[in-house]
């Protein structure tokens, strides 16, 4: 009717309606990429022993993307995903091979080091008030140092039989691991979209001020959230264990590019407020069939990284491309 | 140089903030901008100063009064090189870099590629000659006193050859000597040929320095370049303020009984941002307003009352009953009382989310079981508030910036609604705002007074304050300075009394 009041919804394009699209753009990439990997590789991808494979390995990156898309939902970083991942499962073999715990005790202790540095995490940036992206440098950097106190540069193998063999076994055709990754980004999903608080975390990500001003306390959001970030590295670091068989302290180095990369190229908003399970899923999903191309075609490992990094970087230039417009 | 503006529109998203504004700024005089908040100083200022666009009108200046050649800006800096400087209301000096850097900030002489240090220093030293200041040029500009960074913004302005000066509500954060002495400068520089133009709410200041004043209100100029000495003071007030009162002449409405426990009450509160001895009771079923200059204190008080400033001495009382309120959180929970911001979609809304949740977030607590919050409970709330408030929303997932400045403010309102506060907050509610929903905007807080909450209205819009408010509070500088019974919402009488005690301390 007023036409007034028209222009001013015109004026602000709020980022998360284009999420849909990322969603769409990653799943019309999947495909085409499935396809043509296929393709060129006649038919090898659509052997149950690849499949699995793949699977079987983007059930850690998965975990990791989800535990980096937490904390980017409240406007922070945790450079300490990878290691805290690699001291969870260190923590956790060192239990069952030194102390000859069973793994009913040692994985919940796994999960127990992750939640407890996140919440440790979270603590030190509200107490401090430094940028979260500090203080888990420095924490990355002193747990990258605890995970060689555990065992040195020794090698953990022969824990647990069972879990190990869990951890390749399948159900209906699907691997395990990858059920528990599916599993977690459901919760996840279902924290964001229909809990107390999550909407907290999001309210708090999108609009510190606006939070504030709503009754919300920030400072509850940031502990929350990494904690949950912390939880998550845990679970990642329990997938390590079942998948691998064999663990030392150099796991979860290479997981910090792939815990950015996924919730980026995802669609989920660095500044916070916006995530998207279902986007940094399908990403993680992206990136592991460059690395199953490396795999398939023989190419040297280097061109992955370069692969994925120059895709996060596309990725953020297009997402602030889109924004740039509106305060040009 | 001479500068003229004709015709200048500008406008925003509902708004006219520029509706033909003329202006004429001849070299060798103090020009006057006034206007109450809102009728459009600060987009002039923008637009001459390359920071916005106009939709229509012209930029024009002339060597000789003869030949004008239109000029546009496309960015502040061709603003800048076209000779016309601003010193804006808050700093925009580097702290660390010297007295000399900044001066010479915008015009940095360069010799093959590096700064050229002895010319920097001739440059700053040449322009603080100019306004007959001795300040030393390695300095940091962090070291001086807030007085001196102020004359060294008039000197940076200087160092681009401005012909045109603008300074933006120049004596604010000054004491009375040192005014005087920026004024002594503003002399010197007139007498130099320059234009200075002085935007300022200080009445007395424009009738001892300036020559000529543009009025502007409702985004027009309703006086252009009248000499001041044929103006009085109660001249400009009524330039400043009057209207055609026909169409703002609400009904008066019956005195609020006032004799019951007041639902808040502030007594003797001094607060941690400057406020001291601030006494006010607002009753349910009351409008109170808090009118003043932006910058009086008005939000700060609102804020300190929340909890997100500190309360350094004095009581607040809530029905009756002390009230320490740490947090938004404890206002909304323990006392009832919401607080509707000002600024709404930095402070009001949560622009990437549906309207069910911005809608809801002050109350899923009460919404949740097991922590879990039923999208279907948030759009059943959310209904209620479309139908009650007139919000036009497109459907329950529809994100908030999607919304129109009306409905998102509509929107900050409902979350308080929702909470079922009996205190409410109001700041700024219309600012922004087509006309139309503004109207409705009124209806809506009467009609919330009539239904018994108290509410504290702040608003720098007077036809909105005086078609609200039962009573006006003016505060001047971080104090009451008085109270003006509103019933009769009589605009003319209101209104005067209001900027009267506005500019108490400058009224014999």
């Amino acid at each position: 009717m007023t036409s007034t009041t028209e222009t001013a919804a015109v004026a602000t394009q709020p980022r998360r309606s284009r999420l849909l699209g990322t969603e769409v753009i990653l799943i019309a990439i999947s495909v085409i990429a499935f396809v043509v990997l296929t393709v060129t590789t006649g038919g090898n991808l659509l052997q149950p022993g690849t499949i699995r494979a793949i699977l079987q390995y983007l059930a850690v990156p998965l975990v990791i993307g989800l535990s980096q898309m937490v904390v980017l939902a409240v406007g922070q970083m945790n450079l300490s995903v990878g290691v805290l991942t690699g001291l969870s499962s260190v923590v956790a073999a060192g239990l069952m091979v030194d102390s000859g715990l069973s793994p009913w005790i040692a994985v919940p202790a796994a999960l127990l080091v992750g939640a407890g540095v996140g919440l440790a995490n979270g603590v030190l940036v509200v107490l401090t008030r430094i940028n979260g992206f500090i203080v888990t440098l420095a924490t990355m950097t002193i747990i990258a140092g605890l995970r060689y106190g555990v065992n040195g540069t020794g090698t953990y193998e022969g824990y647990s039989p069972g879990l190990v063999k869990l951890g390749r076994a399948s159900v209906l055709g699907l691997p395990v691991v990858f059920l528990i990754a599916l599993v977690v980004a459901i919760a996840v999903a279902l924290y964001f979209r229909n809990t107390f608080s999550g909407r907290r975390l999001l309210a708090s990500g999108g609009n510190p001020v606006a939070a504030r001003l709503s009754g919300i306390s920030n400072d509850r959001s940031l502990v929350v959230a990494h904690t949950i970030s912390g939880l998550l590295a845990g679970i990642a670091g329990v997938l390590v264990l079942m998948l691998s068989g064999s663990v030392n302290a150099s796991i979860g180095d290479d997981l910090l590019l792939p815990s950015f990369a996924a919730p980026i190229i995802g669609g989920v908003v660095l500044a916070g407020g916006v995530v998207s399970v279902l986007g940094t899923c399908l990403a993680a999903f992206v990136v592991r069939l460059v690395d199953v191309a490396q795999a398939q075609y023989n190419i040297n490992p280097r061109w992955v990284d370069l692969v994925v990094g120059g895709v996060v970087l596309g990725a953020v230039l297009l997402s602030h491309g889109r924004e740039g417009k509106d305060d040009s | 140089m001479r500068l003229r503006a004709q015709g200048l529109v500008k406008m925003f998203p509902g708004v006219r903030a520029l509706d033909g504004v003329n202006l004429d700024l001849r070299p060798g005089t103090v020009h006057a901008l006034l206007g109450e908040n809102g009728a459009g100083k600060s987009t002039l200022i923008k637009v001459l100063t390359g920071v916005h666009r106009p939709d229509a009108g012209v930029v024009e200046v002339s060597e000789d009064d003869a030949t004008w050649a239109p000029v546009t800006f496309g960015k502040p800096q061709d603003a800048t090189a076209a000779g016309i400087g601003v010193v804006h209301q808050e700093r925009n000096l580097v702290p660390r870099f010297s007295v000399a850097e900044n001066i010479a900030l915008q015009s940095m002489p360069r010799r093959h590629g590096v700064v050229d240090k002895s010319a920097m220093r001739a440059l700053a030293s040449r322009c603080l000659q100019q306004l007959d200041l001795h300040l030393d040029l390695n300095r940091p500009v962090a070291e001086l006193s807030v007085a001196q960074m102020q004359l060294v913004e008039v000197a940076k302005a200087l160092a681009t050859d401005s012909r045109v000066l603008l300074l933006d509500e120049p004596t604010s954060t000054l004491t009375s000597q040192e005014a005087d002495r920026l004024y002594a400068v503003v002399r010197r520089l007139r007498d130099d040929g320059a234009c200075v133009v002085l935007v300022t709410h200080k009445l007395d200041e424009v009738f001892a320095i300036a020559d000529t004043v543009t009025v502007l209100r409702d985004g027009r100029s309703v006086a252009e370049g009248r000499a001041l000495s044929e103006l009085s003071r109660s001249d400009v007030i009524d330039l400043m303020v009057g209207r055609s009162f026909a169409d703002l002449q609400p009904d008066p409405t019956p005195p609020k009984d006032r004799s019951g426990i007041a639902a808040l009450e502030l007594a003797h509160v001094s607060t941690s941002v400057g406020h001291e001895d601030v006494s006010l009771t607002v009753h349910p079923g009351e409008i109170v307003g808090l009118y003043g200059l932006v910058g009086a204190g008005r939000s700060e008080l609102a804020r300190a009352l929340l909890g997100l400033d500190d309360i350094t001495s004095g009581s607040v009382l809530i029905r009756g009953q002390e009230a320490r309120i740490r947090s938004v959180a404890d206002a909304l929970h323990r006392y009832g009382m919401g607080y509707v911001s000002e600024n709404r979609k930095e402070e009001g809304v949560f622009l990437e989310q549906p309207v069910t949740r911005n809608v809801a977030v002050t109350v899923w607590r009460r919404l949740s079981a097991w922590g879990m919050v039923r999208d279907r409970s948030e759009s059943v709330l959310l209904d209620t508030y479309v139908d009650r408030l007139g919000i036009r929303i497109s459907g329950h997932k529809q994100l908030a910036g999607q919304l129109s400045g009306g409905n998102q403010q509509k929107i900050s309102l409902a979350k308080w609604l929702a909470a079922d506060c009996s205190i409410l907050v109001i700041d700024e509610p219309t600012v922004g705002i087509d006309v139309r929903t503004k109207a409705s905007f009124h209806t809506l807080i009467a009609e919330l007074a009539a239904k018994g909450l108290a509410i504290l209205l702040i608003t720098s819009d007077l036809p909105e304050m005086v078609t609200l408010a039962d009573r006006i509070l003016v505060m001047h500088d971080r104090q009451l300075a008085g109270e003006v019974d509103n019933v009769a919402h009589d605009y003319a009488a209101s209104s005067r009394q209001v900027v009267r005690y506005m500019h108490a301390e400058h009224v014999a």
